[in-house]
Formats: structure tokens, sequence, C-alpha cells
């Protein structure tokens, strides 16, 4: 009953911060310079045809009339259409967002994989060597931009070792061992970054979890170490991480606007790029718009999960 | 896994259960080792219960988690043995020892909202207990689960035993931890505080739980607590712990009637007991000794009034028998002192009174409190799927105060007594508008505070002043206690300069304090220092109003009566009022004139202390005075153990708040009807209940018969 509450209310929550991403992203790109109509017919057009162009684009109604004809296509599922490509916004989006989507997800889980075990084992040796050297790897992650690690990585592993390939996109239902051979360099330099914010966090959760009574108790019922630290610290030390691991896959979605630059993948972070540069404004909306509710999706996810491990939130709080 | 152990291994050996012997704990500090259990010898027999008291760091705990051997780094135990079972515990390995903790020797830890792991079902905490120990399958374990939880009077328990711990109200919790503790039928329990964090209604039902659960399981319980009350109702004999050292050990009969011990004695005389009057309470000066920094001679000696010259120099004295019975102490005159008199004679001139013939100073009427329930934008916003069919939006509250009146006149200490979530804090910083009232009316002075805005209001601050609980918290660390104590003077424009600095100092000196601390920092102080320095800021702008919210249950029971009695001098000179908030009735019953009893936001009983509590009406206020346990093992008291716990103030109970839990309960008019505060006796005595005068007068009382005829109002009228 209390979830459906809870539902209930971050749903309503999603709403209005939607309502507002929409507002902003309109206002952004009509706030750009640079007319479009003068961009699509170059700048000898005539004063007539750009005046056209702008009436059939709608372009000169009101900006208002505009916002409201953009968020009722929205709804009815219609972006719009490129003015670059001259395709649907969605189908364009539609193609590249899956390439991305498993691009930030592996990086994510490299990130997860790599840096709950450190945090747990850096908390349980709390200062000595394990702990010192844990969170200096961790560091060295996020010491240098995400798309420098992408250069370290390709120099490193493609082109001294030439163990994978320098960049480069191949659809996994084409070739499935050529795609996951492409995704691992860029997966593993995003998810290097992105290590230390999760395994800092993991440490911390952890060491306070450690002090907690009931980690008291535990001993005192005589439960061996391993049980204490895997079975009553992680699951309760996880919670607050995992609101981490949401938004660092958010991050990870900002951070492959330039990783798939340098890898030559052709994502969500290349379209945005290629619609900022041509002032393709529909583009530009959708992309921001898409990347938002990404966002918040993955936040929504998250707060679904910390419900699902938090059993006081599942059952709705301390009433 | 190891297999219990049967009763007849148990019985082999005739020794005692546990013998502490020379046990010596110490933690690795920045400044040298500190001893926090000094060489503590104690032995008990099967199915006995001794009692460690002591005030806060005394020892008491580190002592307890020495003998399970839960001493964590920088701590060690560096010395003596721990014989349990006839076998040497310091000797034994880490995996030993882990087969011995939770089966043979089982704790029962303090905070029930702390210890049990939130995220697991309470049903897994006890049956994970239950297989480590116990070669038995998961759903044998589970039996035995349920079985335990019935044991513990857990209602339901079939139906609970997959819920987790948030879903238990804190006695019920407290409860599981009993069913763990108990869980392998363990030869010894550690009950580390036990019932500290309960309310009192609920801590009488936890202890008369533990006292049968002993009996039926035969186990010997080590009780550590800071409560005599609790010593009195529970053990059988008593070991009194100060500075790391045991200072005393007795049975229990003699450590009350004959204490050999100048701290117990000390200990014993600070409790306000619930129906004695005292004019003063008698205290200890000073704290407990930093354990880093010991005096010379005996470590109580700069404390203890029979102190002579020997103790302050030949070292800690050790614990020795004395006289004929089987008490043992650790002091140089244990033998010609004779303390069985307690050292404060009750009051004789009886209460001060009070001149209530003009205005009142502060009125509050019909004071209603709402916070939404839930926290952020649609916090509060609740489908209701009741009635079927599609879901309705309902916005829900918790009614935190609901209809509260009362006045303090000038000169005057009402006090707020109940349970925790009852409300009494949040009348306070409604009242004083710390937060806006939902409805209601607030005079202070005659002046309406529900209407002022945020300057005036601001002004008025000056004449009422706060005290909190934590003094820690309530003083801004970055500061001196002069500079602390000096801004509030400038801010309210009351003196500067040299003026300031030397009222400053004139104020700490009131509150018991050096001059010299002026230019200290908090947390150079003490607990109970801290709680002067409050005082003194709170009296800097010479209020008229002091609101003091639990201002005495973190402290220390010598500390507390050092606290109350600086409140009732400051009172006596300067003709303060003092709206006192606490859940302890010893200390209300003390420190105020009248009190208001409340419970899920309302106001059950208004009147005199006298009126209120000599006899009680109010069936809640007698079941909330019986429960106070006396530190008095020779009292009996018919406790009134009150069923269920306390409802949630956002779906309270029809009709009477109270209906749910009474013991008196008539029927239909109290689950329907919310009975009006009225007069009774034609006297300023206002009681919330549907019986009768007559009806509530008829009990069992604990007070003596002809005390009642004295004072009851029925007879006089």
């Amino acid at each position: 009953m209390s979830m459906y509450n809870y539902v209930f209310r971050r749903v309503g929550f999603m709403a209005v911060t939607l309502f507002f991403v929409t507002l902003i992203a309109f206002a952004v790109t009509n706030i750009l310079p640079g007319d479009v109509a003068l961009l699509i017919l170059g700048p000898n057009a005539t004063e007539q045809s750009l005046e056209a162009l702008q009436t059939q684009l709608g372009l000169n109604r009101p900006l208002y009339v505009q916002y409201i004809d953009w968020v009722v296509g929205l709804l009815q599922g219609n972006m719009g259409e490129s003015l670059r490509f001259g395709e649907p916004v969605s189908q364009l989006i539609a193609e590249r967002l899956p390439r991305s989507m498993m691009l930030a997800v592996a990086a994510t889980l490299v990130a997860v994989v790599l840096s709950v075990p450190l945090g747990v084992y850096a908390a349980v040796n709390q200062n000595e060597a394990p702990d010192v050297s844990a969170s200096m790897f961790a560091f060295v992650g996020i010491s240098m931009p995400i798309f420098l690690w992408g250069l370290v990585f390709i120099l490193v592993f493609a082109v001294w070792l030439n163990l994978f390939p320098t960049g480069g996109y191949v659809s996994p239902s084409e070739d499935l061992v050529g795609s996951l051979t492409r995704l691992v360099l860029p997966a593993g330099a995003m998810g290097f970054a992105l290590t230390a914010y999760i395994m800092r966090m993991t440490r911390s959760s952890m060491l306070e979890v450690l002090s907690e009574e009931y980690i008291n108790l535990a001993r005192a019922k005589g439960m061996s170490q391993r049980v204490i630290v895997l079975r009553h610290a992680l699951k309760n030390a996880i919670i607050p991480v995992i609101t981490v691991i949401a938004f660092q896959f958010s991050y990870a979605f900002g951070g492959v606007v330039v990783l798939e630059e340098v890898f030559f993948w052709p994502g969500i972070g290349r379209l945005t790029l290629t619609a900022i540069q041509s002032r393709d404004i529909p583009l530009i909306q959708g992309c921001i718009l898409v990347v938002a509710l990404i966002y918040m999706f993955s936040n929504f996810a998250a707060d679904l999960l910390y419900a699902y491990f938090d059993p006081r939130i599942r059952y709705g709080g301390d009433d | 896994m190891s297999a219990p152990t049967t009763a007849t291994d148990r019985e082999a050996d005739d020794g005692p259960l546990l013998d502490v012997r020379g046990l010596r704990t110490e933690f690795r500090t920045d400044a040298g080792p500190i001893v926090a259990s000094n060489e503590v010898s104690f032995s008990l027999d099967r199915g006995e219960t001794m009692g460690l008291v002591g005030e806060s760091g005394a020892g008491k705990s580190v002592t307890a988690r020495s003998l399970m051997r839960l001493i964590d780094s920088p701590g060690e135990i560096t010395g003596g043995q721990v014989v349990f079972n006839g076998e040497d515990l310091l000797q034994k390995t880490e995996a030993e020892m882990r087969d011995i903790r939770g089966n043979r020797i089982a704790m029962i830890p303090q905070d029930p909202m702390s210890s049990l792991n939130p995220v697991m079902t309470v049903g897994e905490q006890i049956t994970e207990t239950i297989r480590r120990h116990q070669d038995v399958s998961k759903s044998e374990a589970r039996q035995l689960a349920i079985e335990s939880m019935d044991d513990v009077g857990i209602p339901d328990a079939e139906e609970r035993i997959d819920d987790y711990p948030h879903e238990f109200s804190g006695g019920m919790r407290q409860r599981v931890l009993v069913a763990i503790g108990f869980s392998c039928e363990p030869d010894l329990i550690i009950a580390d505080e036990p019932t500290t964090a309960l309310d009192v209604t609920t801590q009488a039902k936890i202890l008369d739980l533990l006292n049968e659960m002993q009996e039926r399981e035969g186990t010997a319980v080590l009780m550590i607590t800071h409560n005599l009350g609790v010593v009195a109702q529970t053990c059988d004999h008593v070991g009194v712990m100060y500075a790391g050292n045991l200072v005393e050990t007795a049975e229990l009969g003699d450590l009350f009637d004959r204490p050999r011990h100048p701290y117990t004695r000390a200990l014993i005389d600070s409790i306000p007991e619930v129906d004695t009057d005292y004019d003063e309470l008698p205290t200890l000066d000073g704290a407990m000794p930093d354990l880093g920094n010991l005096p010379s001679g005996c470590n109580f000696a700069p404390r203890c009034p029979h102190a002579t010259e020997a103790c302050r120099t030949g070292g800690d004295p050790s614990l020795d028998s004395v006289g004929d019975d089987s008490s043992r102490a650790a002091c140089l005159h244990a033998a010609d002192l004779d303390l069985s008199e307690s050292t404060v004679p009750e009051s004789g001139a009886g209460r001060r009174d009070v001149d209530r013939s003009g205005e009142p100073l502060f009125e509050v009427r019909n004071l209603k409190k709402y916070f939404n329930a839930g926290e952020g934008v649609f916090g509060n916003v609740h489908l209701s799927w009741e009635g079927g069919g599609l879901p309705t939006v309902e916005r829900r509250h918790v009614k935190a105060v609901d209809d509260v009146s009362f006045d303090v006149y000038p000169g005057e200490t009402v006090g707020l007594v109940g349970e925790s979530g009852c409300g009494k804090s949040t009348v306070a910083r409604t009242a004083l508008r710390l937060l806006d009232p939902t409805d209601g009316e607030v005079y202070f002075e005659g002046q309406p505070l529900h209407e002022l805005g945020t300057s005036e209001i601001r002004s008025l601050r000056r004449e009422m002043q706060m005290i909190f609980q934590d003094p820690q918290s309530s003083l801004n660390p970055r500061k001196t206690v002069g500079q602390i104590v000096g801004r509030a003077m400038e801010k309210h424009g009351i003196a500067t300069g040299e003026e300031k600095r030397e009222r400053v100092g004139d104020l700490l000196e009131r509150v018991g304090l050096s001059r010299a601390a002026a230019s200290k920092y908090p947390h150079e102080f003490s607990g109970g220092q801290q709680q002067r320095v409050a005082i003194a800021h709170a009296l800097a702008v010479e209020p008229k109003l002091i609101v003091c919210d639990e201002p005495v249950s973190a402290l220390d029971v010598s500390v507390q009566a050092q606290i109350l009695n600086l409140l009732n001098e400051i009172q006596e000179d300067e003709n303060i009022s003092f709206l006192f908030i606490s859940h302890n009735i010893g200390v209300i019953r003390h420190i105020c004139d009248r009190v208001a009893v409340m419970y899920l936001g309302k106001i059950a009983e208004f009147g005199s202390i006298e009126q209120v509590f000599s006899p009680p009406f109010h069936p809640y206020t007698e079941s909330l005075l019986s429960a106070v346990p006396h530190a008095n093992p020779d009292r009996e008291t018919d406790r009134i153990l009150l069923e269920g716990s306390v409802p949630s103030p956002i779906n309270p109970p029809s009709g009477c708040p109270f209906q749910t839990r009474c013991p008196k309960k008539i029927g239909d008019v109290c689950e329907q009807e919310l009975p009006e505060l009225e007069s009774v006796g034609g006297a300023d005595h206002y009681i919330s209940c549907h019986l009768s005068e007559e009806e509530m007068s008829q009990r069992d009382s604990f007070i003596t018969p002809s005390k009642r005829a004295e004072t009851s109002p029925a007879d006089s009228d």
C-alpha cells in the first residue's frame, strides 16, 4: 500500500520536473543566436524565401504558441523533424540511444564491479595498507578527465598492446564479439573514472554501518567476520551507494558526449554535438529532453532500488 | 557450528558460573594507556542476578564487554581471568569465543532502536543465532524463533516473524532483543542498560519479562545499569563501579540499608523519589575524574564528604570485606562510617507557595500543532484505497499537539510530563513560536504571541529563554563561554564592554563555575558544567520565563541533582518562571509546582503536584506513576501494566485517546466521546476522563492509606 503511495508521489514529482525541463530546453534553444531559416537557406537567400521558410516552420509565431505546439507534439510522440537530417528526431534518437545506453551501462558496471568490493575491503581494513592503496587506485581514476583516460586507454591497450581496436562501433546483433571488443576500451576508461566516487562512498558508508549497534550485537551473537561484513553490514551500507551509482550513471551520459568523439562511437553524444553545431533546434531539444529523461529515470530507478533494499521505505517509513 | 552443551555438562562444575578475577582492560590513547576496568573481581552463581551500577564512564560496559572478549582496538584486556563454567575465557581462541557468544553468554543491548539490523526481518535475526549455535534445519530454527517470540510476549508471533524491526514499537523491539538473547538458552545473559532507552511504562514490562524469563530458564543475569530503581527491582546482589574500579559489592538489601562506600550512599540519595518531598537534593560536588588523570589517593576522595588526609594520599584503596555481612567496599573508612541513614531529611516545610492572584505570566489556550505526515513536497499526500474503486487522494497530518491549554504564573514551575511522542516538546516549541502554531492562542504578559510578527517576537525572546537536553549541541563549539554568554547580553542591549565582562563573571559564579571559565571553550567542560553554561546563557538576558526541555535527562544522577538544585535556587532568588519538560516523574515531582500530564498530544490531567500525584486520579497518571521503579528493594509496588503501545498520532483512536490502553475503560462512552478537561472538586485540578472522581480513586494504591486520606480532595469536600 505504502509502496504505491511512494511511487505515486515520485511520479508526481517527476511530472513537475519534466515540465520545467521542457521549459528550459525550449527556452535555451530559442535564445541561441542565429536564424534557423538563414542557416538552412544559406547567406544568399532572399528576404521572401526566408520569410516563407519561417512561416513553413512556424518560427514567426509567438513563442508560447510554438512551445505549446511542441509540447502537444511531444505528448503525441512527435518530436519534430531534424532540420539537418530531414528525418524525424525520434527516429534519430531511437537509433543512437541504445548505443550510448550500452556504453553507459557497461561503464557503470565496470565501475560498480571495481569499486564496491574495493570500498568494502578498504573499510574493513581501515587506515591500513589495503585501505590506503585502494583509495589511491580510485583517486588516480578521478585525477584526469574522462576523455584523457580514453586516450590513455587507446594508447596502452590498442596501440602498444594491440589488444583491442582503437574505436568504432559494431552492432551486437551483427557481430557480438566485434561489438564487445569495441566496447571494452571506452567502457573501461569511463568506468575507471567513475570508480573513485562509488568506492569512497562504499567505504564511508561501510565504516558508518560497521560502528552501528546492530553490528556489535551480531558479534555478541557469535557471528563470524565474513557474515557480519557481507550479511549485516553490506546490505545496509549499499543503500546510500545506490544513489551515487545512479548519479554516476547519469554522469556517464554526460561523459559520453566527449568520449563518443574519442572512440568514434555514434551515440547520442555525437548526435547532440552535431545538432548543436548545425543549430538543428528540434534535434537539440530532443536530445536535451532525452538526456534529462534518462537522468530522471535513473534517479527514479535508484529510489525504487533504494526502497527495495531499505524496508523502512518499502513499507512507508516510521509512521 | 557447535552443539549446545547439555545440562549435565553444565552442572559438572561446582564453582560459581562466572568468576572474574583481577580483570583489567586498558585503552591506548595518545596520552598513554587509560585503565577502563581496573582489577575487577566478582563472581556470579547460576540463576543469580547481579547488578553493575555506576555513572557514565565508570567502566560498567567495558567490564561487561570484556567478559565476552568484545573489546575493540585501541582497547585491550591486559590482565586477569574470566572463569566461566570452569574455563578461563581469556585463554580461548577467537573461534572458540564465537561459539560461546550468543550461545552460552548472550547479550541484551541497550537501544532497541539501533540494535536490530533494519534490513533484516526479526525472524532472520533470531534464526541466524539459533542456526549459528544449534544443529537444526531452517524450518526447525524458524519454529524455535516463533516459540521464543511467543515466550517474550510478542503477540501473533507467527505472522510477525517476517516483519522488519521498524514495524515494531520500541518495547516490542526490546522484546525481540530479549528473544535473541534467550534463544540458545544461555547460562549467562549480560543485559547492558536494557531499559534505559524505553519509556517508563514499557520499562516496567520489560523488567517483568526479564525476571520471568530468568526464572523460567534458570539463567544468570549481569544487569548493567545506572538506574538504582532497576537494580532494586531485579538484582540479588550488586557491584558499584566508580572510575574503572569496583568500589562496593553487597547483597541487594545490605546495599540499600547499609551502604559501605560513601559513593553508594550519595548515588542512592541523589535520586528524587516519586513520592517524597525534598527541599533540596543532596549532591556530590564535581564529577567523576577523568580516567587519564586520576587523583593520587582514593579516586572518590575529591568528592567524598568523609575524606581524610589519608584518603587523599595513600593510593586507591582495595576492595575489602567490611563487617560481618557479605559486603565489600574500597574505602579506608568503610568499617568506621555508618552510612545507613540517608543524608537528606524529607522536606519539613512543604512546598513554597506561588502567588496566583495576579495575571499569569504565560498562558496557552487551545494550542494546536499539526505536522504534515512524511517529508517533501508531496510528503503528506496519501492514496486512500478505502471504499473500493479508484483511490482517493488525501492529506494526512500528525496531530503532535491537539488542543492544549495551561498557564504559568510568575515564579512558578509548571511541568509537562509524558512518554516520548506525547507532544510535550512540541508544546514548548510552538508556544515560544519556534514553530508556528496551527491554531490556538499564546499570551506572554498579556501580549498575544500568536499574532505578533517575527521582529516583535525577536524582541520578546529576551524574556523567554530555553534550555535544551543536550548542551553540547546547543552551545557554539567555536566560541568561548564568555563570548557565548556575553553575546546574548550585547544582542539584547543589556551590557557591553567592561560591564558585560563583569556580569558574565558574576553569572558564571552564580551557576557554580569559576570566573576563569569565561575564556574556555564548551568542549573543555563536562556535561553537567556545559548545562551550567547553558543556564548562564539563558540567565544572561534576565528572562522572566525559561523553558527547560529535558535539561537533566542526559546527565548522571549526581550531576542531575546539582542542576536541579541550581534551578530551584535561581528561581527563589530571581522569581523566574519555568516551563519544565521531562519524562522523569521523580524530577518533575521534585522541581514543579504544577504539572500537566500529556498523552498523545492532549493534556490528560493538570493540577498541583499534590493534586496530580498524591494520589493519582487519571488512570494514565496512575499507571505512569506505578511503573517507576523505586530505588528501594523493600517497596512492593503494584505495577499497572498498560496494554499495547502508544497509538500513532496520524490516526489517533476515537473518543478518549487513552481508551485503547486504559485499564479502567468503562465502555462505549470512552470509545465515542472525547472527555473534556474538567475541573474536579472545585479546585484548580483538571482531569480529562469519563470516570467520576469516586471511580478514579477506587484502587489499590501504593500510597499508604493514611497519607491518602490527608490529601484526597474527595475527602476534603
